[in-house]
């Protein structure tokens, strides 16, 4: 694509051109690897500890979501895609059932979006969240400092799971999204106790900060590592904190306003250096920009009803036997997109086809461009900080 | 005959509490890091979890022992014990008092240095025959690191040479019990030495932040990957009676040994006290912090460490000959 | 000499969190205090005669994204009221593939069938994971979670005129204990 990273199928990285002596060896990084986070292989082939060639192979967490949305009805549809990208379980839902509202032309009342918006920023929180912790722990091991990082924040990330659990019941299954609307008021006192939670977040940042983005070993370990610039991650499809940390001012959430976002104006953190260093700066800026959004998503929640359309109560609620509709939104990830054609099942009730565009699947498609030329200590510290989701990338 | 025999009770002696020293330094560190990390650590298996290492010990015995295809297996099978017995045999040398002390070597230091210099061997032995990648990657990251933190390791064990004028390891105490703990005296010189012993301590017995060979986010589980049962239990042991051995020379050089504060209530206490200290401080260190490249090591190594120890040297060399005379 | 502060500051952080309360609740011994719409497992539940509510209608079956719910009813009469309804001869959920996602609850046109606070108690065989009818109603003993379809399908209301904005949250306040 350019100088700095040539492609993966350029002859600069063509082995038969290697020096024969070079003395290759190949390493088979995953499946089964406490950092590739979840079922991932690399293939990669090594010189030295430096790597020559990456090849990624996905899908070993292949489980037809995209087929079964075809089978399942409208109504039914919403509540498989919990598991695709399991650590923001609510974005998830929301790029659904928004490409099916727009598909079945439904209105969402306003208490509807805001409580949406205040729901997709405290799973972002929670990623993110669950996102440092897991990136401390392949810099610092399970048997090391960054096993405490990863506690700390998965201690605090199950205060939002217990929000998650007052509101929708549900810990990682909420199903708390219909087509029109929610499917849960917010119990009386939540505001208060997401308060809590907030505060007790904002005032423990610092630590895990010192602990971990601030610390110099950790920059020390992601500075000028991984190496993704504008060019090619415009030319990847890279979306997300990944795309923003290359230097490209986009979100969503900000460009094409969804939920509550036209009315709460989103600040959008980014950086230019485009290493794991500035994707990790641009994930904890978002994570201080999130818990600013909540606030203010609670302060105006407004009041009314929270479902525009009928409640579910048969699978054939909803029918449609033509169209097409696109959503994507800004997940913790980057674009969560969500194509849905409709007519299939009987008489329409089902999408014809659904197609998700994963962040993650995109994400890692940058891995043979960035790892050759790092070591193998690198390799984990590059996936960590793209913060793929196996669940997602494979659906 | 009697020497002998002496060497055998003491051998015998120091074997069985270094190893329930370690295995409780284990139950200790567990302990210490659950809290850090607002767990609670082993409680089920006896009062507070204490049993817990005998536990572990068991589950370890009962595993079936497994040989990779293709590993060499006579080295597959000896790198564990080497690892342990080196670790061990570095113990002989360090007075816990003046009395309590194996074999009062006027080298001891050189014995230490030399046995934690061999250590090197049989870690790469694991790597090598093992006929694993991930093995090998971690034998020769521990060689390479081992090699380099030796250096620092050896200069500054020289200046506690160069300031007491001797290598005996209790010479060294008693001459801290006359002018003061290294660590302390001279200031700033001293302690410099000290932290660095310390880090090259750290590095020497692969701990984080520089516990690159075994790195488990890496390489699955470095040199230990393929091993299993109890074979994998004396490396794993053997890991911590170097921690745990490497923290008694550490409180032996630098902090005056059996020698209490201002010489109150010298004796074996204090050097048990110093000892669990510093080791505890090492699992400290190790829930603290992340750990480093290899590449980062080793600049760290060549470009801070011995530059640093080199100039420490020279300034024990000048204090020794003006100042002390 | 950056690495040297930084690691200070981080022993810091680490020591400090020594004197913080351990986070673990241990479960079998201890059991976590749950929210109120927590939900795990599923019931069927009697009216205050003790009639069963569920009359086998199918709601629960056809809307069940994983499909794992099968019911046979009959037509009697009851022996209550005397009017015709429909009783169940056998009812089987199927937790192995349950995905939580209280459909069915939410469908219930009787509020027969409800969820659990309680988590389903695990067994040493696949078929201690399938919820019989009797179990199914053996459950309705223990600790239940707020939703049920009415409550449900209250909440979801179409938003309602202007001068009206509390009755959506009210269901909610006042049936929550």
């Amino acid at each position: 694509m350019n100088a700095r990273h040539p492609g993966p199928t350029s002859d600069r990285y063509r082995l038969e051109q290697m020096d024969a002596d070079a003395d290759l060896m190949v390493l088979n990084f995953g499946p089964q690897h406490p950092s590739t986070h979840g079922v991932f292989r690399i293939k990669l082939i090594l010189d030295g500890e430096v790597v020559v060639r990456a090849i990624p192979y996905a899908g070993y967490l292949h489980r037809g979501v995209e087929k079964l949305l075809e089978k399942l009805t409208f109504a039914q549809g919403v509540p498989i895609v919990d598991k695709n990208d399991y650590v923001a379980p609510m974005t998830n839902e929301q790029a659904l059932v928004m490409a099916f509202e727009k598909l079945l032309k439904v209105e969402v009342p306003r208490r509807a979006r805001w409580m949406r918006t205040i729901f997709a920023e405290l799973q972002r929180i929670a990623s993110h969240m669950l996102w440092l912790g897991t990136f401390a722990l392949d810099m610092g091991g399970a048997l090391g400092g960054g096993s405490g990082v990863f506690i700390y924040t998965f201690r605090e990330r199950d205060y939002i799971l217990d929000l998650f659990e007052m509101v929708t019941g549900g810990r990682f299954h909420y199903n708390t999204h219909t087509i029109g609307g929610n499917r849960h008021d917010i119990p009386p006192g939540w505001d208060r106790e997401v308060i809590k939670v907030l505060d007790l977040i904002e005032s423990r940042l610092p630590e895990y900060e010192a602990m971990s983005s601030n610390n110099a070993i950790f920059v020390a370990r992601t500075k000028g590592v991984g190496v993704i610039d504008k060019e090619l991650a415009l030319g990847l499809g890279l979306t997300g904190p990944i795309l923003r940390a290359s230097g490209v001012d986009f979100d969503l959430r900000r460009d094409a306003p969804y939920h509550a976002y036209d009315e709460l104006k989103v600040n959008v953190a980014t950086a230019t250096a485009g290493d794991c260093q500035a994707r990790a700066q641009v994930r904890v800026a978002e994570l201080r920009e999130s818990i600013r959004l909540v606030r203010a998503g609670l302060a105006g929640l407004p009041e009314g009803g929270i479902n525009g359309g009928k409640p579910i109560k048969m699978p054939q609620q909803f029918k449609t036997m033509s169209g097409q509709a696109y959503v994507g939104i800004d997940t913790p990830r980057g674009e969560l997109g969500t194509f849905v054609v409709a007519g299939g099942g009987d008489k329409g009730t089902a999408p014809y086809r659904c197609k998700i565009r994963a962040p993650s699947l995109h994400a890692l498609s940058a891995l043979p461009w960035i790892l050759p030329g790092h070591t193998v200590s690198d390799v984990v510290v590059i996936l960590g900080s793209l913060d793929p989701i196996m669940g997602e990338v494979d659906r | 005959m009697q020497g002998l025999l002496r060497g055998l009770v003491y051998g015998g002696l120091i074997i069985t509490v270094l190893m329930t020293a370690t295995a409780w330094g284990m139950w200790l560190e567990r302990k210490l890091a659950a809290r850090m990390q607002s767990r609670i650590g082993p409680n089920v298996v006896g009062k507070f979890g204490l049993l817990q290492p005998v536990a572990d010990l068991m589950k370890l015995l009962q595993k079936e022992e497994i040989y990779p295809i293709g590993a060499d297996r006579l080295l597959f099978d000896l790198a564990p014990f080497l690892v342990t017995t080196f670790a061990i045999a570095t113990a002989a040398v360090v007075p816990f008092t003046a009395e309590a002390v194996g074999a009062d070597l006027d080298v001891g230091i050189l014995w230490v240095l030399a046995l934690g210099g061999l250590m090197v061997i049989p870690v790469w032995m694991a790597g090598w025959a093992s006929n694993n990648k991930f093995a090998l990657i971690g034998g020769m990251r521990a060689v390479a690191q081992s090699v380099s933190y030796g250096v620092p390791l050896v200069l500054t064990s020289l200046v506690a040479v160069v300031f007491t004028g001797t290598m005996s390891l209790s010479g060294i105490v008693k001459f801290q019990i006359e002018h003061g703990w290294l660590a302390l005296w001279p200031p700033g010189p001293g302690v410099v030495a000290f932290v660095l012993f310390y880090m090259a301590l750290l590095a020497e017995s692969n701990r984080i932040p520089f516990d690159i060979p075994e790195a488990e986010s890496e390489l699955v589980a470095g040199i230990t990957t393929e091993y299993t049962g109890m074979k994998f239990g004396l490396l794993y042991v053997g890991e911590y009676v170097h921690t745990m051995v490497g923290s008694a020379i550490a409180a032996v050089i630098f902090l005056g040994g059996w020698d209490g504060p201002f010489h109150v209530a010298s004796g074996l206490h204090w050097m048990v006290i110093k000892t669990v200290a510093l080791f505890a401080s090492v699992y400290w260190v190790r829930w603290s912090l992340l750990r480093f490249r290899s590449d980062q090591l080793m600049r760290l190594c060549w470009l801070y460490l011995v530059p640093v120890s080199l100039g420490l040297v020279i300034f024990a060399a000048l204090w020794r000959h003006f100042v002390l005379r | 000499m950056g690495y040297l502060l930084d690691s200070i500051r981080a022993l810091g952080v680490t020591a400090k969190n020594i004197g913080r309360k351990p986070v673990t609740v241990q479960f079998p011994k201890v059991i976590r205090e749950r929210q109120e719409r927590y939900r795990t497992s599923f019931a069927l539940l009697k009216d205050e005669q003790g009639e069963e509510r569920c009359v086998g209608c199918l709601a629960c079956e056809r809307i069940c994204p994983s499909q794992i719910i099968h019911m046979a009813s009959t037509k009697k009469e009851s022996p209550v009221t005397g009017k015709k309804r429909g009783y169940l001869d056998d009812f089987t959920l199927d937790m192995t593939a349950c995905i939580f996602c209280e459909l069915c609850v939410q469908v219930c046109p009787f509020d027969a069938i409800v969820m659990l606070k309680v988590p389903h108690e695990p067994g040493y065989a696949r078929e201690d994971l399938v919820l019989t009818m009797a179990k199914l109603y053996e459950n309705g003993e223990k600790p239940l979670t707020w939703g049920n379809g009415t409550k449900l399908m209250e909440m979801q209301e179409p938003p309602k005129p202007a001068p009206a904005p509390a009755p959506a949250a009210e269901p909610a306040k006042t049936e929550a204990p």
